[in-house]
């Protein structure tokens, strides 16, 4: 079997000439603010999601209602 | 080196006292008194292993400063024992858990287990559990020898849903339930691991496919069974590869798109050109051989720490076997020492495997190094290379910075040679891969 490549046939023009024309220092600092983001993101969602759980684990819930020890 | 001992010394020492930390939590919940059974045991195997999972990803996580830091193979080498130890932390985290379920309530263990699967989160985390212990029985070097390299990959991959799927039990569980700062310690510790994951394994490919847009531009035969795939980009300095570093090539081709394979660049990067050789060791490997030039390549890296930077003697002995030639023929390339004192010892099975031949002869007579062919059996006397041997070669043995890249055999065998005739670890830089 004869392989192909993947490939954008049409290329979106801003995008590649974007890639090509931004300049390395400007490339850093985005990447740089990705980054940031990502874990600004991160903590938030962390932060939500430790808040969120439960307060009683279901296992003790469960053993409690089904039988008198706490293994 | 200093540094790099440093660094690695104090990450083992956080992970250590992180390991301790979290299984201190696990007897601080438990109900005095503490006595060592089932329960005490479901309870520390449990945050163990979560601490241990996310611990993992983090290592696993391509971060520059664990790569540079640490190395491709030491991380690897953790990885493999660490991930062993997690998974088999996890499977007698779950036996406990039924046995006390089974003596608490009085049912037996089959009873225990269809009730505890009926409490929410826990038949997710069974499925991770299950997973996690398949990964694991498909990399023991028994299994993993009758498994390609891309089946491994994929299960590989599953890891990660595993791990998410182990994570809302764990914060549920009995040992964080009711503690919120701990809940939210523990949630960001996750948090954070997915965050370095997304941001060097997925974003970073990603943006270099967009910035430099790689694609393959010549596939040349070398031998029967290697080609060199050479690819050209733009801003490529920006990626700073360094002759000796490697990169994880995924080319996007209907067949091989799945793949990411590791390759060492076989020559020293320039702007717009980067060139990794190949030779065909299994179906995946051979697909490379034909694919379309044009092609585009999503690479991930540059890894490793066999550069030139890692030279502390004055003299440098580059050990290469078969196609391990590839990153000493980018570092014979670049390494200038005043005097010339570079020699590459050479070492393949017959005269058609020494790819590169003219190019190294090319270098060496440009450099003024020295390279010496060791071909044919390695019963011969003539191809020893153990410590004396090459401490004949090159003449003072331990003044030299030794790098070493051959087949696990060979490197295990001129390592271990190495080190019975006491020479300095610290010189010794090898960068171990294996499919």
């Amino acid at each position: 079997m004869s392989d192909t490549t993947l490939d954008y046939r049409r290329p979106i023009p801003h995008i590649t000439r974007s890639s090509l024309a931004a300049s390395p220092s400007l490339v850093r600092w985005s990447l740089r603010i990705v980054t940031v983001l990502i874990f600004a993101a991160a903590t938030a969602f962390g932060v939500s999601v430790g808040m969120g759980a439960p307060e009683t684990s279901p296992t003790s819930l469960v053993q409690q209602n089904t039988a008198p020890m706490n293994p | 080196m200093r540094l790099l001992r440093l660094t690695a010394t104090t990450i083992v020492l956080l992970v250590w006292l992180g390991a301790a930390l979290a299984v201190l939590q696990s007897f601080i919940t438990a109900e005095p008194p503490i006595r060592f059974g089932a329960s005490l045991v479901a309870h520390v195997t449990g945050m163990a292993a979560g601490y241990g999972a996310a611990v993992m990803l983090i290592l696993m996580s391509r971060s520059p400063w664990l790569e540079r830091g640490i190395g491709t193979h030491r991380l690897a080498r953790w990885h493999g024992w660490g991930g062993l130890l997690v998974i088999m932390l996890t499977v007698v985290h779950a036996l406990a858990a039924v046995q006390v379920w089974s003596q608490a309530a009085s049912i037996r263990l089959p009873a225990a287990l269809r009730d505890l699967l009926n409490i929410p989160g826990l038949t997710t985390a069974l499925v991770g559990t299950v997973i996690l212990t398949l990964v694991g029985l498909a990399s023991l070097r028994v299994v993993r020898r009758h498994i390609s390299y891309e089946r491994w990959h994929f299960l590989h991959l599953l890891t990660y849903l595993a791990v998410a799927f182990g994570f809302a039990h764990q914060l549920a569980g009995a040992d964080f339930a009711g503690r919120q700062w701990l809940q939210i310690a523990w949630s960001l510790l996750y948090m954070y691991a997915f965050a370095l994951v997304l941001r060097w394994r997925v974003l970073q490919p990603l943006f270099q496919l967009w910035r430099h847009r790689l694609r393959v531009e010549e596939i040349r035969q070398e031998s029967p069974d290697v080609v060199s795939v050479l690819m050209s980009g733009h801003h490529l300095d920006e990626l700073r590869a360094e002759p000796g570093q490697f990169f994880r090539w995924r080319f996007l081709t209907t067949t091989t798109w799945a793949s990411a394979y590791p390759f060492s660049l076989s020559a020293a990067p320039t702007c717009n050109r980067l060139r990794i050789t190949v030779k065909a060791r299994g179906a995946g490997t051979k697909r490379i051989f034909s694919i379309p030039v044009g092609t585009l390549v999503f690479a991930e890296g540059p890894y490793g720490v066999l550069t030139s930077r890692r030279r502390r003697r004055p003299r440098v002995l580059l050990i290469a076997g078969g196609v391990g030639i590839t990153p000493m023929r980018a570092l014979f390339e670049v390494i200038d020492l005043p005097g010339k004192d570079v020699t590459l010892v050479y070492r393949a099975s017959c005269e058609q495997d020494l790819v590169f031949k003219d190019e190294l002869d090319e270098i060496a007579e440009k450099s003024g190094a020295r390279i010496v062919y060791l071909v044919g059996p390695s019963t011969e006397t003539a191809n020893d290379m153990s410590a004396p041997a090459l401490n004949r070669i090159v003449g003072d043995l331990h003044d030299h910075d030794v790098y070493l890249c051959a087949s696990p055999r060979l490197a295990a065998r001129v390592r271990a040679s190495l080190m019975d005739r006491g020479f300095p670890r610290h010189q010794l830089h090898e960068e171990r891969f294996s499919f």
